[in-house]
């Protein structure tokens, strides 16, 4: 039953591999790879729905006790985001056929896209410092891969940026995870964690220094203020399957991390580290992510600025580190990542549709494509946070836990990006959607309807997350209960 | 009354099929039934003694959110108002909007709206309340939008759905703070604990956050910009969202809180001030408008600012005027922006300078236009519901009190400023009535022939007015039945008023209405005279280009930002991310007292690592500056070497001879590399990008030396590495405790590092393989 934890991670690392066999068959390819999604989501259902009726499953991989091996730990936090990654890879498994050319598909999309989906999950389930720092090459060099297949100047020149600033933070990661190590003599978190814990007051001051460092590592990876510019570019460049897999899951790994060290480990001085600093740069996440929404026509990178003040939210939920801030937290980070990835779907077959980027030359797409036009319409809502969706239920708690500690600052902030977020998405709407009908839009209505599917899909996700909160949001009430806690985490490393 | 408020929306839901299917009848027929029934349904309750009705649906009680509706007489009120006015608006289109026209998207839109209207004035949770509220500014959005192809519609839209969503935003920051103060999301219940609320810490925040949501979607002075624009939406739209709902829910929400802040004078001041303020400012530039519909948006702008007002006066007299009035605008507003329609319709223009004389060609719509624009200006007629109001008005504002030098100059000033914004409201009803049906027909100026509508088109009209005469005949009849019940809902006291005509000539208020008539037949008939006023006051000042600064600004501003430190350099980037990591992290260091630099317990240094050492940094500096690739990767190699020796000297052979393999293995790649490429470029580098350059590199070596050495000094627990050396043999079956850790304790590395080399693999095939077939095309 404890392997149920690492299955998630090894089942796509097989798939990556048996797909890397028959490159050429590339019906065969795909019809294994939409299979085993749809497959893989049902086990990770199973294994999620096993969590959260039997407790937390821990896996000592090859057998060797905490903390000399490696844990993995299928929390109700990692399970859930997970499930979540899941989802999004099985929408995204049947959008890449209409998206990709055949060559590109050819070219291992289907092996990368599996590589990627191990390291993620492999990062969101481990539960060893040092080993996430591998989950984290392992996600870095899929997502590499999966850049460079339009293997364009473009794309060249911006997966340089994008690998050398990762590779800068994993070289960062590594030395930090030298100096955890060297003041508490392991890497095993819960292990880490129960030590820190025991570190008196007085040299505490060191540890927040560590963490601190560590954050930046997570950091970079999330696209927090000011350390994100190498993300709008490289994520602008590849094909529209890739930014939403991108844009949906690999930030979301780097705020994760943050989350998990930042409720599980250094919670020794949070009114430094959360009350100023995360609060701080939750709020110029917010600004300056959806400030750079606003700075452009290209309607891709509209989206991919948007990642940015997303991330700003979740931040601030770690921030207060309350019941109401971590809830709102979680849920806005689920949210995001299923609407992030259906409104790629959805600019992607909106520039299919249109045949340009760019919004300046765009006009009245929703007279020959209403149903992507209304999908785009409802995914903007979605993003706002405008109730009934799911935005709105994490925005709801994250604005809750900002006022009830009496953070007005941020709760403007919060509002006031809300409403440029809006600008900036409903800009796309007025002016590439309504307008006169413009001349240059494709003929091929098939290929635009079959890009929209997987955004259905997903979107009736989110309206889900909102309508049905009833369903979900218990669940995730219990994880920030979960979280504030730490001793069912700890005890179900080290003692299971 | 959960069925009457989802009824439209489930409508609106099948709505787009219905009209594919049955293209032969005009949609707006087969939907009719609905807003009909709904306002069946609500009149029912009118003339009963109905306690109030409270309805309760779970719906995500984890967030105390839950579908409750109540009626109590203000609910009814507006939900009469939105229902019937709804059934005439939805018979008008029909003949307005011709089946050629998008009419699923039309009828969509208006049907969400209809169910979003319900909902926000009988939901009693604040958060469901706050979900209609915004789907009320997004169906205003859609509908204002509906002629998209036009460049002032999508404008129009814009501006509207900025401005209320941003109020929307606001309000729910109030409720927030609001549930958060009384830990409940019912507004009865908070109405209970009002003194909770007055009393808290964010009480002023409250006040703000809600004042904002209500003037915004009520379009008061200075967020009324967005209405006038909101006049490119088709006229049945701004008859019904535009002047008689939507834009009152910021008036209903005030009367529904209001209870709450009874005992708070400044909520009274500001809603006066703020209504008095934009029912003259909105009079005065309504005279100044020449498309019809343009005078009609500034005058329902100035008649939500007089509600606005009456409410804001907070007595008896008040609160009575203000719920009479909403009833009486929605009336003759009603019939008048549908006559403004039937106008453009039947002559093709809107453009009050080229209209004229069209009594003689449209007879009864003149007739039910004299009936509205003189009720409009309170003329005093015992058959026009406008003048009661008016009377009203006036009578409340006589009837103020309060005390400390400010609130006594308003009270001072209400009864003027009342009096100066209805001259205005009386002039420009003169002019909208006579300047389209009277004066001179000028033929050339018009597209079209006028003539008459036809009769369908005219019966909601005409309903409207029939409401505006048997108001005005019998209006204690509907105060018994609906209006003292609404009043009673706002004051939370029991109101009784009587309407009477006539007070005497003793009456203040009727000599109040005698100026206003007086000077406003004295402006109109000099209208031309003094109108060059209009270009000083407000002149080229106006909100308008305050919106449209903003807007602009707010995109050209960002772009400013943005590609000031987008540039693309990588390096500049690289400096950005240092530059923040060592000061954040430094500070840290020092302000948490984390610094613990202290050489002594570390190991000695000999003679052999300081030549090491110094070797290995100036190869590393050596590379920075050599002129030539081959040059810098030779000298690079020098600081791989090195640490290669230092591993010797660590004892970790092992690790010595795999840093030596990997250094000479990457040089001879690197070299191979170089043969392909061009030769460094050899530009002079600017002093101050090597100066910081110097700067951040050293910095973050200290920075990272200092934590390093920090953290050694303060090791804590006793490594987990006595394990593994213990049980190397033991339990792992091997000598070398590095590779029984590789292989087996830690084995899950080693596996996904292969794997991250296995992507690496195909990644640099497929980026050979692609160019490959690419310079074989």
């Amino acid at each position: 039953m404890n392997n149920l934890a690492i299955l998630p991670i090894i089942l796509p690392l097989l798939a990556s591999v048996i797909v890397a066999f028959i490159p050429g068959k590339l019906n065969m390819v795909r019809k294994i790879s939409q299979t085993l999604s749809i497959l893989f989501l049902i086990i990770v259902g199973y294994i999620t729905w096993e969590v959260f009726s039997n407790g937390v499953i821990v896996l000592q991989g090859g057998g060797w006790k905490a903390p000399y091996g490696i844990s993995f730990v299928a929390d109700y936090l990692s399970i859930i985001l997970v499930l979540t990654t899941y989802v999004i890879a099985a929408a995204a498994v049947f959008y890449a056929p209409h998206s990709l050319s055949n060559q590109q598909e050819k070219f291992y999309f289907y092996t990368f896209f599996f590589l990627l989906i191990s390291g993620v999950s492999g990062a969101f389930l481990t539960g060893d410092l040092f080993n996430l720092f591998v989950f984290f090459e392992v996600l870095l060099m899929a997502s590499y891969g999966l850049i460079i297949l339009g293997n364009g100047k473009v794309q060249l020149r911006e997966s340089l940026k994008y690998v050398l600033i990762n590779l800068f933070s994993s070289m960062l990661f590594v030395t930090t995870v030298a100096f955890v190590y060297s003041i508490v003599g392991t890497v095993n978190m819960a292990h880490i964690a129960e030590r820190v814990e025991a570190v008196p007051a007085e040299q505490q001051g060191i540890i927040t220094a560590i963490g601190v460092l560590l954050f930046f590592v997570f950091a970079v990876k999330a696209a927090i203020f000011p350390l994100y510019y190498w993300l709008p570019n490289s994520y602008v460049v590849p094909n529209p399957v890739v930014s939403a897999l991108f844009g949906a899951l690999l930030t979301k790994v780097g705020i994760y991390s943050i989350f998990r060290i930042y409720t599980l480990i250094f919670v020794h001085d949070t009114s430094f580290t959360h009350d100023q600093l995360f609060i701080w740069l939750a709020m110029f996440t917010m600004l300056f992510g959806v400030i750079g929404a606003l700075s452009t026509n290209n309607v891709k990178l509209i989206i991919t600025y948007n990642i940015i003040p997303a991330i700003g939210f979740i931040l601030m939920g770690i921030g207060l580190y309350s019941e109401d801030g971590l809830t709102g937290s979680i849920y806005y980070l689920m949210h995001d990542m299923v609407v992030k990835a259906a409104l790629f779907f959805l600019v992607g077959a909106l520039v299919v549709a249109a045949g340009t980027k760019d919004l300046s030359k765009m006009s009245g797409v929703i007279q020959r494509f209403p149903l992507l036009g209304w999908l785009f319409f409802l995914g903007t809502l979605v993003l706002t946070g405008i109730p009934p969706f799911s935005g709105f239920i994490g925005k709801l708690l994250l604005l809750r836990g900002a006022l009830s500690e009496g953070y007005f600052l941020l709760t403007l902030v919060a509002l006031v990006s809300s409403l440029l977020i809006l600008l900036s998405m409903i800009r796309i709407f007025i002016r590439g959607f309504w307008g006169e009908k413009m001349e240059g839009m494709t003929s091929d209505n098939r290929k635009v309807h079959a890009l929209t599917i997987p955004a259905i899909f997903l979107l009736s996700v989110s309206i889900f997350l909102g309508v049905g909160a009833e369903l979900v949001l218990p669940y995730i009430e219990t994880i920030s209960g979960y979280l504030l806690d730490r001793t069912e985490y700890i005890s179900s490393v080290l003692k299971g | 009354m959960v069925f009457a408020v989802f009824a439209p929306l489930i409508f609106a839901i099948i709505i787009p099929f219905i009209s594919r299917f049955k293209r032969k009848i005009h949609t707006g027929w087969l939907i009719l039934p609905v807003p009909l029934l709904i306002f069946i349904y609500f009149l029912q309750f009118v003339g009963r003694d109905f306690s109030t009705i409270m309805q309760s649906t779970n719906w995500i009680p984890s967030l105390d959110i839950s579908l409750d509706f109540y009626l109590d007489g203000l609910s009814l009120l507006f939900a009469l108002l939105i229902s019937g006015i709804g059934t005439l608006v939805v018979l008008y289109s029909i003949y307005y909007l011709n089946k050629e026209e998008q009419l699923g998207h039309f009828y969509t839109y208006l049907y969400i709206f209809m169910s979003s209207m319900l909902g926000v004035v009988l939901s009693d949770n604040v958060f469901v309340l706050y979900t209609f509220w915004e789907f009320t500014s997004l169906s205003s959005f859609l509908l204002i939008g509906y002629w998209h192809y036009r460049e002032k519609s999508r404008y129009g839209a814009l501006k509207s759905m900025l401005i209320t969503v941003f109020g929307g935003f606001s309000l729910l920051g109030g409720i927030i703070l609001l549930t958060i103060v009384t830990g409940t999301t019912s507004i009865q219940e908070m109405v209970s604990k009002s003194d909770l609320i007055i009393n808290s810490e964010y009480f002023l925040f409250i006040l703000v956050f809600l004042l904002l949501g209500a003037f915004t979607k009520s379009a008061q002075f200075p967020f009324h910009i967005w209405l006038p624009d909101a006049m490119e939406a088709p006229t049945p739209v701004s008859a019904y969202l535009h002047s008689a709902t939507m834009v009152k829910a910021g008036i209903y929400l005030m009367a529904r809180f209001s209870p709450i802040f009874s005992e708070v004078p400044l909520f009274f001041v500001l809603l006066s001030i703020f209504g008095l303020v934009t029912l003259t400012w909105a009079s005065y530039m309504a005279v100044r408008q020449t498309d019809l519909k343009g005078i009609l948006a500034f005058s329902t702008i100035s008649q939500l600012g007089m509600i606005m007002a009456m409410l804001g006066f907070g007595t008896t007299y008040g609160v009575f005027a203000a719920v009479f009035h909403i009833l009486n605008h929605a009336t003759f507003k009603g019939s008048l922006f549908m006559i403004a329609g039937i106008v453009d319709h039947e002559t093709g223009s809107r453009d009050i300078r080229k209209l004229g004389g069209l009594m003689t060609f449209m007879p009864i719509s003149a007739t039910l236009a004299v009936f509205g624009t003189f009720s409009m200006a309170g003329v005093p007629l015992p058959f026009l519901n406008g003048f009661y109001s008016k009377e009203k008005f006036f009578e409340s504002s006589l009837h103020l009190e309060g005390s400390g030098t400010f609130v006594e100059g308003l009270i001072t000033a209400a009864p003027i400023i009342a009096v100066v914004g209805s001259i205005f409201t009386f002039v420009y009803s003169m002019y909208l009535f006579f300047g389209t049906f009277r004066g001179e027909y000028q033929e050339s100026e018009l597209p079209k022939k006028p003539h008459e509508a036809p009769i369908m088109m005219l019966v909601p009209p005409a309903i409207l007015v029939l409401g505006v005469i048997l108001i005005g005949l019998f209006p204690n009849f509907f105060n018994h039945v609906l209006i003292s019940h609404s009043a009673d809902a706002v004051y939370g006291d029991s109101v009784t008023k009587k309407i009477k005509f006539w007070h005497g000539w003793d009456s203040r208020a009727f000599q109040m209405s005698l100026v206003v008539i007086s000077l406003g037949v004295l402006l109109y008939l000099t209208k031309s005279k003094w109108d060059s006023i209009y270009s000083f006051l407000p002149g080229p000042l106006s909100f308008n280009r305050v919106y449209d600064w903003i807007v602009e600004k707010v995109e050209s501003v960002s772009n400013r930002i943005t590609t000031f430190y987008m540039t693309g350099s990588l390096r500049l980037y690289m400096v950005l991310i240092l530059t923040t990591i060592i000061i954040i992290t430094a500070s840290t260091l020092v302000f948490t007292g984390g610094m613990n630099f202290d050489v002594n317990d570390l190991a000695p240094i000999t003679t052999a690592e300081i030549i090491i050492a110094t070797i290995m940094a100036l190869g590393a500096i050596g590379t920075t500056i050599a002129k030539n690739r081959i040059a810098a990767i030779l000298i690079l190699g020098v600081v791989g070497y090195g640490l290669s020796i230092l591993f010797v000297m660590y004892s970790a052979p092992d690790l010595a001879l795999t840093q030596l393999i990997v250094e000479t293995v990457t040089v001879v790649l690197f070299l191979l590399c170089f043969y392909h490429l061009p030769n460094l470029e050899s530009g002079t580098k600017s002093f101050t990008k090597t100066g910081t350059n110097l700067l951040i590199s050293t910095g973050y070596g200290l920075l990272m030396m200092l934590i390093g050495i920090s953290a050694y000094n303060s090791r804590f627990a006793e490594t987990i590495s006595t394990y593994f050396m213990e049980n190397t043999y033991k339990l792992g079956g091997g000598h070398n405790a590095v590779n029984v850790i590789l292989v087996d304790f830690r084995g899950i590395d080693t596996l996904f590092e292969i794997a991250v080399l296995f992507g690496a693999a195909l990644g640099i095939y497929t980026m050979i393989k692609l160019r490959q077939d690419k310079g074989a095309k």
